[in-house]
This record gives structure tokens, C-alpha cells and sequence, in this order.
């Protein structure tokens, strides 16, 4: 028994190091960019490295803690687009999340509970669109939304990603589940279809809707490749694209660069924690894919 | 009579079911199928950005971008680079992650499983070009990096050009992803491990079987679904990488290491107007990733019924 619980120990401890380790190697570049964020640039190169912002380094006499915000914030030509661009950002990410969420749950609710003709070429062909990847057909997109004339809206930022078909067949597998009496009933009870989609199958969604909306939003707010092609005016640009145009011009502004950095995840680093279950679900029901 | 209104008012429901995938249908129509058909038709194009009128000029897109240089950026080249990052990231990612996830099994308590999987998965919260930003400094030459590098490998004062040699930028683009996806695929580990049921664990240990044992034999093939699904997944999304390229080259790396795929039909489609190009790329990308897909399902095949 003794032996037994000696040898655990040893285990015990060498998977703690490896855990810790990892930790270190996720973490450590997150704690960098916050604290960088408040550093000189001489303090940022510095050979060794000192973690806390120092005062020190500083190279001129008007430099303060927060230099490094004010210039990531007034941006190259000092318009201050960031606000602008981060508003875009929120705008195309909510509402393609929303009309994700709706979209999505109409047709799984369709998909999963309706026995009408042709239902499986439906759910088939929908699930076959996972096959084009955006990348494929981002060159088609474009022409196609520049022939419609929305280069520089939001429409055109927003159109492409109103649903996808991950999100029907996540929305389908949740509500097969659902208990179909509780839908009899309401028919029973003489409500229309429309309003039990309303008023019932959506409100009993709400893990899967947050779980669909976050991952929807992030994968917005991440966008870099769609925005590039269709936002080219200042003021409609997005900003993964401002982040990539601050950090051309202002190579060597470390500092700044991890400013901008850092206050761009400032919104998704707040969600993460208010709603981290949602998160790490949103990872995990891809599992369910398989079933 | 009676029968006949039953079947009318099932009839009348089926009519709503149809209709509430209609706008899901049509969007799917606008927005995914008809744009590979025109890539495909655009392919075989000389269409540009700047000017509406275009001549069919057969297969000599797919001559071109197979053949040519395209601007010292040709196509085989971006399809080395694309190959090299997705097989020198998933590769690791895959091994790394379920051996962080089987490690992760091992803590007695949930609490602990629980800060980890939070902190682990902190990166994939980031947007990519976050993610290639904090990276670009900590590569820097005066940077983070080549200070650790240092203290490992016992040199002093060596300058490992993680952005400016080809193989280290390479390597570099690879951590960067590594670093940003790794906590997601820890997460779906866990998931496909949580579900093998802990009597199956108990019977092993009540056998005498050690952990590393119990390992090799029951968690690995009880695994096999997961492990297939999970590669697929991190295959086709290395396939697909973009922004952390971009970004790279942004920042003054030199481009033809990291031409990826993507960034080539960018480069080709937009900045330089090609359009029919581009879409012929696009077709290329697009049966790669039929191809890449299609083996997997098939050499998983075989390992797909598991029942606990």
C-alpha cells in the first residue's frame, strides 16, 4: 500500500510540471502583451527583460504609463478610426451572431421535427456546403457583392456569414432531442407554427444559442480575410484590419503596437470570462458531430 | 372523412417545416453553391478586377498558375508552404494535445482540470492577428525568443532569424498557430475521453493494469473516433490559414516562405486583379481540401463503430 501511494506521488508530481509548463508557454505571451503594453519600446528590447514597467526606460519627458494607448487609439493619421473601426467590428459580429442564432434554429427546427418531402436532400445539401470552404469562393463573393455594388457597407461585411451550416446541424442535433408533446400541445392549444417556433423552441434553446452565438461572433471578430476584400475605405474597415495596418506603420513603436493589441481583445477577453462555459462548449459540440 | 382532415392538417404542418429552412436554403444557394460555380466558370477567364468585359480562354488559367512564375509567387510554392505549416502544425497539435488532455484526466479534482482548460484556451480567444502581433515582438531579435533560446541552448548572443530566415519562419508561423489553437483541441480531447465510461477504467485497475498500460490498450483505441474526427478538423483549418501570414508579411518577413494558399489568392485575385487566376486557384485549394478530407474519412473508416 505504502509503495503504492509513493509511486502516485511521483506520477502526480511529473504531470503537475508538464500541466505547469503548458501553462506557462499559453500564458506567459498573454501576460506579455499586457504588460508591454505600458513598456518603452527600450524597455520591450531590453537584454534581460524586466516584467514590470519601468519609468526608467523612458526616452522622452512627456511619456507616461499610457502613451502607448493614446497613439494606438489616434492610429497613423491621428483620426482616431479605432473607435470607428472597433464599432464596425461589434456591428458585423453581432449581427451575423443574431441572424446565426435565428437562422440556424428555424432550419434545425424544420430539419428536426417536420416530416415534409425532400427533407433529407435539404438537410444533405445544407451539410454539404461545409465542404466549400470560404476561402474557395471568396473571389466569387466579391464579385458578386461588388456587382450588387455593397463594397465599403455593412451589408457587404455582414451578408456572407448569416449562417452557416455548422450552425443548422448543431441547432438540428440539440432539438431532436426536444420533446415533441410539449409542440402537440401547443398545436392542441391552437398556436400557430410560427409562434411555437416563438414562443417555444426558441426559449428552450438557450445553452446551444449562446454556445452558436458566441462561437459566431468570435469567428467575426477574428475575420481578417473577408473584410480585407470588401472594406477598403478608412472608415468601414474592421479591426483585425486596423491592428495589421498599425503594426505596418509602426514597426518599431512596440509599445504601441501591443497597446493596440491589447485593448482590441479587451471585449473578447472580458466575454471569455463572463461566459467561459459557453466558450469551452462551443469547443466541445463539435464532439457531437460524430453521433 | 376524419381520416382525411388528420392528413390535411399533417400536410399543412409538413408546408411549415419546408418553409422555415427556405431562408436557410436560399441563403445557402446565393451564398455558397452558386459562388463555386462561378469560380469555376471565372476560371476559365481572363476576368479582371478593373474592367466587366472578359473572353473564355479555356484552360489557360490552370496552365498559367501550374506552369508559370506568376510573379516570382508561383502556386507550387504555395502549395509546399501550405503542406509544410499544415503537417508541421497538426502533427504536434494532435500528439500535444491528447497527451495535455490525458494529463489533464489524471487531476483528482475538477477544480483544477477547470483552471487549466480556462488557461489553456485562453489564445483561441485572441484574434489571429492579436495572436501574430504578440509573437512578431517576442521574435524580435532583441526580443523574448532569442533570450530563451539562449538560456536553453546554452549560446550566448545568437540571433536565430525566427522572422527573417525561411525555415525559421516557417517554424515561426507553426508556434504562433500551435500556441493559439492548442487549448481548443485539449478541449475536444476532454470531451471524447470524458465519455469513456470510468467503469472500463475501474475494471483495468481492479486487473492490475498500470496506467501506461491502460493507456496503450483501452484509452488510445476507445479514442479512435475522437482522435479521427479531431484531425480532420485541425487539418482543414491549417489548410485554410490566412491572417497570421498575412500579418507576418505585414511586418516586413519575407513573403514566399509563408505564400500560403490563401494569401497567394488574395495576392493574385485582388492586389494584382487577376480574377480568373484566383478563382483557378480557389478550384485548387478546393479539391485539396476534398482530397485531404476524403482520405481521412476513409482511412478512419474502419475504427468508426466503437461502442463502450
Amino acid at each position: 500500500m505504502n509503495k503504492f501511494v509513493g509511486k502516485v506521488g511521483i506520477v502526480e508530481i511529473l504531470v503537475w510540471i508538464f500541466l505547469i509548463l503548458v501553462f506557462l508557454f499559453t500564458v506567459t505571451p498573454i501576460v506579455f502583451m499586457v504588460c508591454a503594453s505600458f513598456m518603452d519600446s527600450r524597455q520591450i528590447l531590453a537584454m534581460p527583460f524586466h516584467w514590470i514597467p519601468s519609468s526608467d526606460y523612458f526616452t522622452s519627458a512627456d511619456r507616461t504609463f499610457f502613451t502607448n494607448f493614446v497613439k494606438a487609439i489616434m492610429g497613423n493619421n491621428e483620426n482616431a478610426t479605432f473607435f470607428r473601426n472597433m464599432f464596425n467590428s461589434f456591428v458585423v459580429a453581432i449581427v451575423d451572431s443574431v441572424t446565426t442564432v435565428l437562422l440556424a434554429s428555424l432550419c434545425g427546427y424544420g430539419l428536426a421535427k417536420f416530416n415534409f418531402k425532400g427533407r433529407n436532400i435539404v438537410f444533405m445539401s445544407i451539410m454539404a456546403t461545409m465542404m466549400i470552404p470560404f476561402e474557395a469562393i471568396m473571389i466569387p463573393l466579391y464579385m458578386v457583392v461588388s456587382g450588387m455594388d455593397l463594397m465599403n457597407s455593412y451589408r457587404g461585411l455582414i451578408l456572407p456569414f448569416m449562417v452557416s451550416a455548422f450552425g443548422v446541424f448543431q441547432m438540428r442535433q440539440y432539438l431532436l432531442t426536444f420533446p415533441s408533446e410539449y409542440l402537440d400541445a401547443a398545436r392542441v392549444d391552437g398556436l400557430s407554427e410560427p409562434r411555437i417556433y416563438s414562443s417555444i423552441v426558441l426559449p428552450n434553446c438557450k445553452p446551444v444559442i449562446a454556445t452558436l452565438g458566441i462561437l459566431s461572433f468570435r469567428n467575426q471578430w477574428d475575420n481578417l480575410l473577408w473584410p480585407l476584400l470588401v472594406a477598403q475605405r478608412e472608415t468601414m474597415k474592421t479591426l483585425p484590419q486596423y491592428i495589421t495596418q498599425f503594426s505596418e506603420e509602426k514597426m518599431t513603436d512596440e509599445g504601441a503596437m501591443m497597446a493596440c493589441a491589447f485593448l482590441a481583445s479587451i471585449p473578447m477577453i472580458i466575454l471569455f470570462f463572463a461566459l467561459s462555459r459557453y466558450f469551452l462548449g462551443g469547443a466541445a459540440v463539435y464532439d457531437s458531430r460524430k453521433g | 372523412m376524419k381520416k382525411n382532415k388528420v392528413y390535411s392538417i399533417e400536410q399543412q404542418q409538413a408546408r411549415w417545416g419546408f418553409l422555415f429552412t427556405v431562408p436557410c436554403l436560399i441563403f445557402f444557394a446565393v451564398f455558397s453553391f452558386y459562388p463555386i460555380i462561378y469560380a469555376f466558370q471565372t476560371s476559365f477567364t481572363d476576368r479582371q478586377v478593373l474592367s466587366r468585359n472578359y473572353d473564355y480562354v479555356g484552360l489557360e488559367n490552370y496552365v498559367y498558375i501550374f506552369t508559370k512564375n506568376n510573379g516570382g509567387f508561383p502556386l507550387s510554392n504555395s502549395i509546399r508552404a501550405t503542406l509544410i505549416f499544415t503537417i508541421g502544425t497538426f502533427i504536434p497539435m494532435i500528439i500535444m494535445s491528447l497527451i495535455i488532455a490525458t494529463f489533464l484526466m489524471q487531476l483528482r479534482r475538477d477544480k483544477y482540470r477547470g483552471f487549466f482548460q480556462l488557461m489553456y484556451y485562453m489564445p483561441a480567444v485572441l484574434s489571429s492577428v492579436v495572436a501574430a502581433a504578440i509573437w512578431m515582438i517576442i521574435f524580435d531579435p532583441r526580443g523574448l525568443m532569442n533570450q530563451v533560446s539562449n538560456f536553453i541552448m546554452r549560446s550566448s548572443g545568437v540571433d536565430y532569424n525566427w522572422l527573417v530566415d525561411p525555415v525559421m519562419l516557417q517554424v515561426s508561423t507553426i508556434i504562433i498557430y500551435f500556441w493559439k489553437y492548442i487549448g481548443y483541441f485539449v478541449i475536444l480531447f476532454i470531451t471524447g475521453l470524458a465519455a469513456i465510461p470510468s467503469t472500463i477504467y475501474e475494471a483495468a485497475t481492479v486487473d492490475g493494469s498500470s496506467r501506461w498500460h491502460t493507456f496503450w490498450k483501452i484509452t488510445l483505441p476507445l479514442l479512435k473516433p475522437t482522435t479521427a474526427m479531431v484531425s480532420i478538423m485541425a487539418m482543414l483549418q491549417c489548410l485554410k490559414t490566412f491572417s497570421t501570414q498575412f500579418m507576418l508579411y505585414q511586418g516586413g518577413s519575407p513573403r514566399a516562405p509563408i505564400d500560403v494558399i490563401t494569401m497567394n489568392i488574395y495576392f493574385t485575385g485582388i492586389r494584382n486583379g487577376r480574377l480568373g487566376r484566383a478563382s483557378a486557384m480557389s478550384l485548387v485549394l478546393f479539391v485539396i481540401m476534398l482530397v485531404f478530407t476524403y482520405l481521412q474519412l476513409v482511412a478512419n473508416r474502419s475504427s468508426e463503430d466503437v461502442e463502450y
